[in-house]
């Protein structure tokens, strides 16, 4: 039986769709992988309301707005990281099943691998920040029409930046093994504090600001908070975001095809058989 | 024929020393060839740069026409590959799998590939399994299966059949020939069972310490070196230091001649 192949654009989707549709097998038949999308998003929507209506209750003024920043900060914050997690998991899903062989001796490009992880992870993306939304909106009657049609550019941006952040993961599990597959978890725990989700840079300590006026999450929660005020879009945050969501983006491009370059040349595929 | 595997002067040095060394093989289109030699004598290494997963420190590859890096994709959509000793994924049926494999090589009609696939291995039955219902000869059964899905032009088999009863065993040979005598499928495998070698292979290339030291059909391959069977042979060059310890500059081509080279 010989059988019939695409070619070009026709063959890329295809593969794009396969990916995706892998990645969903496997959490369909993994219900725990479902607390990323779920518990998780849902968890956080609870305790950051909490705290947020907690200290409302205590007086002083902008109670209200102090809730607003919280469940926004939160909401937003989601759209980061399901983006980063899906794509970085995807990965190592490869990883600890060992397809990564069997893949790279398919005609399948990298950015074809990189796409269906990333598509599937708009799925998961949607479903965690719905739980964040509709428990913001449920529990603490968070109005996120009140953002306005600005938060969508922000919100793509902070998908760009959570992308960003996955490639230069699965460099780093490339590079380093599957030691590094900590950092899918961990990094943005770094960034959290760091892009001040919750509070202006204003509120770091002195030596940290610096760094955090470099990250373009930094920025998109600056200018997420001037929604919140009911400011309109802030072109100056939105200037800087762009800019810094378009360098990380090429860095953690960069880095990756590097690390991909490195992990043929050493052979570190060995790792994965 | 054409040439469906072209590789020259084939060098790979890691931290450990030198893994393969000025290696040439050619593959002729159905021809079918058993690379061999002791642990460690280069010969996944060997097969990862004919795969273009390892970059060669020296030395080109060409995959049916197409040269690595840079053909990589194209050449792959006609190299079917697999390893008796990578796993199947756990959570996903076995007719998903070669659905998604069958993608991935750019199928039209990937489900008719998986059914047709199964049926020439003769194990149709197995479609709706999961990954942890099968045996590990299923699952090599089933690698073998996905690796033939696109009819490729150059199948790569590293210790196929190192998980298989001789029944199983017999079905895969059978299957695998089948293929090569109606596609015109080029054969490279490595294997650590001689006879299976012998039966399959029409031609043998034996590597030790990164390096070619026999090239042509196995029975004149054992004969060369006074040795009855591949068997024999192995073990001669396994445990031969003059072998073990070859020296000396140049190549080691196994590019053209079907001719013995001790």
């Amino acid at each position: 039986m010989s059988s019939a192949a695409l070619q070009g654009w026709s063959a890329s989707r295809s593969r794009v769709g396969a990916i995706a549709r892998r990645h969903a097998y496997v959490l369909w038949r993994s219900p725990h992988r479902l607390f990323d999308v779920t518990i998780w998003p849902l968890v956080d929507a609870v305790l950051f309301g909490s705290i947020a209506v907690f200290f409302a209750r205590q007086g002083g003024q902008g109670g209200s707005r102090t809730v607003s920043y919280l469940l926004a900060g939160i909401v937003l914050w989601h759209v980061v990281y399901q983006a980063q997690i899906a794509v970085a998991t995807g990965f190592l899903e490869e990883t600890w099943s060992r397809q990564i062989l069997t893949m790279l001796t398919t005609p399948m490009r990298e950015w074809e691998f990189v796409a269906g992880v990333a598509a599937f992870g708009l799925i998961k993306l949607v479903l965690g920040v719905g739980v964040v939304t509709v428990a913001a909106v449920g529990f603490y009657a968070f109005d996120p029409g009140s953002l306005g049609i600005w938060v969508i550019p922000v919100m793509l941006m902070l998908l760009m930046a959570g992308w960003s952040v996955a490639l230069f993961v699965i460099g780093l599990v490339l590079r380093f093994g599957n030691g590094a597959e900590a950092f899918a978890w961990g990094i943005l725990f770094v960034v959290m504090p760091l892009s001040g989700v919750f509070y202006p840079v204003e509120a770091l300590p002195a030596v940290l600001r610096p760094v955090s006026l470099l990250l373009p999450t930094t920025h998109l929660f600056a200018a997420g908070r001037a929604l919140v005020d009911g400011r309109g879009p802030s072109w100056h945050d939105l200037g800087l975001a762009a800019l810094t969501t378009l360098l990380i983006s090429a860095a953690a491009f960069a880095f990756l095809v590097r690390m991909l370059r490195v992990f043929r040349e050493r052979g570190y595929i060995t790792r994965y058989t | 024929m054409n040439n469906v595997l072209v590789a020259r002067g084939l060098v790979k040095d890691y931290r450990r020393g030198r893994a393969v060394d000025q290696v040439d093989l050619t593959l002729r289109e159905g021809e079918r060839l058993a690379l061999l030699g002791p642990n460690g004598a280069g010969k996944t290494t060997t097969l990862l740069m004919c795969l273009g997963v390892v970059r060669p420190d020296a030395g080109t590859v060409e995959v049916v026409g197409h040269r690595l890096p840079r053909g990589r994709s194209a050449a792959m959509a006609k190299v079917g590959f697999t390893a008796g000793y990578l796993p199947l994924p756990d959570r996903i049926r076995v007719n998903e799998y070669l659905r998604m494999y069958g993608q991935l090589y750019g199928l039209r009609d990937p489900a008719a590939a998986a059914a047709h696939g199964l049926e020439r291995f003769g194990i149709p039955q197995l479609a709706p399994a999961m990954g942890t219902e099968l045996s590990a000869g299923q699952k090599t059964l089933i690698g073998i299966v996905k690796a033939t899905l696109h009819t490729p032009r150059l199948l790569v088999l590293d210790e196929p059949t190192a998980s298989l009863d001789p029944d199983v065993a017999f079905r895969v040979r059978t299957g695998l020939a089948a293929l090569c005598e109606e596609e015109g499928t080029a054969l490279l495998v490595t294997s650590h069972n001689m006879l299976e070698v012998e039966r399959i292979a029409e031609r043998v290339v034996f590597l030790a310490r990164g390096r070619v030291v026999a090239d042509g059909p196995p029975a004149e391959v054992a004969a060369s070196f006074g040795q009855d069977d591949l068997e024999e042979l192995f073990l001669h060059l396994a445990q031969d230091p003059e072998v073990q310890g070859v020296d000396g500059g140049g190549g080691h081509s196994t590019e053209t001649s079907k001719g013995v080279r001790p």
